[in-house]
Parts: C-alpha cells; structure tokens; sequence
C-alpha cells in the first residue's frame, strides 16, 4: 500500500509537469505561427473541467478537459473549428499523449462565450484493457 | 557526628567516582549505537528503495511508450488551417482518371491518391505526396 502512494503521489507530480509542458509547446507553436501569418488565427490551448461521462482508466480526478480557443484574429466558423478538432483526433501520437496525461475531453471552443464543439478522446484510440492486479 | 560527615565526604567521592566512570564508558556505547542505527538506516534504504521502485506493469509501459513519442505541433497548427486547401488541390491533380491511358502512371496516382486521402489532415504529408507526385507523375502545381 505504501510503495502504491508513494508512486502515485510521483505519479501525480510527473503527469502535471508533462501536462504543463504539452501546454507550453502547443502555445509557443500557435504563437510562432500566428506572427508567421500561418495561422489567420491564434489558438490558445488550456486546461478545462471536461466531460464526467468520457472518463476512461487514465482519467484524472479533476480537470479532464484539454480546451483549444480562437484567441483573437479572424473568428471562425462552426467548420472550422470541426477541422481543427479533426486535425487533432487524426494525430494518434497526440491522442494517445492525450490520454495518459489524464485528458478525456477535446473542447474547441470560438472567442466567445462557451461556443464550441467537444469529442470524446477514448474513442479516437483503441485503449486496450489493463490487469490492475499485475 | 564527625563520622558521619566522613562517611557523607566518602559517598559524594564514590557517587563522583562512578559519575565519572559512566561517563567514560558512555562514550564508547554511543559510537556503537550510532553505528547501528546508520546499519539500521541503511538497511531501511535498501528495503524502501526496492519496494518503492515503479511497477513495470501494462498500463505503466504504455504510459511510458506514448510519453517517448515526439509530437510535432508546428505540423498540427499548420494542418488546422491550410490542409482543406492543399488536400483540394492534389485530390484533383492526383487522381486516376487523370491517367487513363498510361497503366503504370495509373497505378502509381492510385496508390498516391489513396495515400492523400488517408492523410487529408495532415500538411507535412500532403507536401512530401505532392513532391512525389511532381516527380513520378510530372504533375505541374
């Protein structure tokens, strides 16, 4: 029980800081490619409540939703925000990445209000099934 | 009475005398007793440090597998709002149809285009099948 808590609570630590860095990386290249003219718009990804019913084994307590937002720039279209949420599901690596970090919402969200579309991330992947008692 | 002040003097000189004695032989226990608990200590360690040690269990490598991964976000950002556009182009340029006669061209825009159409999400690929379409198809974009 105690070697349990003791790596869980490290655990705990490492997803937090892993989560924090996917964050930064995801926003210094929205940045990057916004000032670039890549991007017509900035997007700004951060972490948001979620959806308690998409919960899956790697789900955290709290805080399960990873949410992209329009920023500021050109607003976009309901299709547009379909297709970055496309973009991202297509993207097994970050889906997965995803996953184990303890996420289980993708929201894609327009500068406004809570306009905005969400999918369930387990279903992009296939989880396969873990004998806890291993 | 006087003797009884001799016999106090002599009990205050053993009780200083075995005050002494234990305080000498004092110091010797305590270097053993410190030498046992760092035995102690150590032997704590050793047991922690193999109980504590992660779990290699199922869930945790593929934890572990899927944080070794590389993931390129520049792509992902580029792809959220340029890929439409390059997908339309090449899924027209690229198509079977458009080699009807020569089998082999045929073949090679099927096998192009299916490969597009896979990765419609994705510019880094799109670019890298447009660069071999230029070259194996002699497709000008």
């Amino acid at each position: 029980m105690l070697d349990n808590t003791w790596n869980n609570i490290l655990d705990w630590f490492r997803d937090r800081s892993e989560r924090a860095k996917l964050i930064r990386s995801f926003n210094e290249s929205a940045r990057s490619a916004f000032v670039a003219g890549i991007a017509p718009t900035l997007l700004k990804a951060s972490i948001s409540k979620g959806e308690s019913s998409y919960k899956h084994q790697f789900s955290n307590w709290l805080n399960t939703g990873s949410r992209i937002q329009a920023f500021t720039g050109r607003v976009l279209t309901k299709d547009e925000l379909i297709h970055i949420g496309k973009v991202i599901l297509d993207d097994k690596v970050l889906v997965r990445r995803l996953i184990v970090l303890g996420w289980d919402t993708l929201e894609i969200h327009g500068d406004a209000g809570a306009y905005g579309c969400k999918w369930q991330l387990k279903d992009y992947i296939p989880l396969p099934k873990f004998n806890e008692n291993e | 009475m006087k003797m009884n002040d001799n016999l106090l003097q002599d009990s205050i000189k053993v009780a200083g005398q075995v005050i002494k004695k234990t305080t000498d032989t004092g110091a010797q226990i305590n270097w053993w007793m410190w030498l046992a608990v760092a035995e102690l200590g150590i032997i704590a360690f050793l047991i922690l440090k193999e109980k504590l040690k992660p779990k290699d269990t199922a869930r945790q490598r593929f934890k572990n597998e899927s944080l070794k991964e590389d993931i390129d976000f520049n792509n992902i950002i580029n792809s959220s709002f340029n890929s439409l556009q390059l997908y339309d182009e090449l899924k027209v340029k690229c198509h079977p149809d458009r080699f009807p006669t020569d089998m082999e061209k045929n073949s090679i825009a099927e096998t192009i285009f299916q490969e597009i159409s896979k990765n419609k999400n994705n510019v880094k690929r799109l670019l890298e099948l447009k660069e071999e379409a230029i070259q194996k198809l002699n497709i000008n974009f």
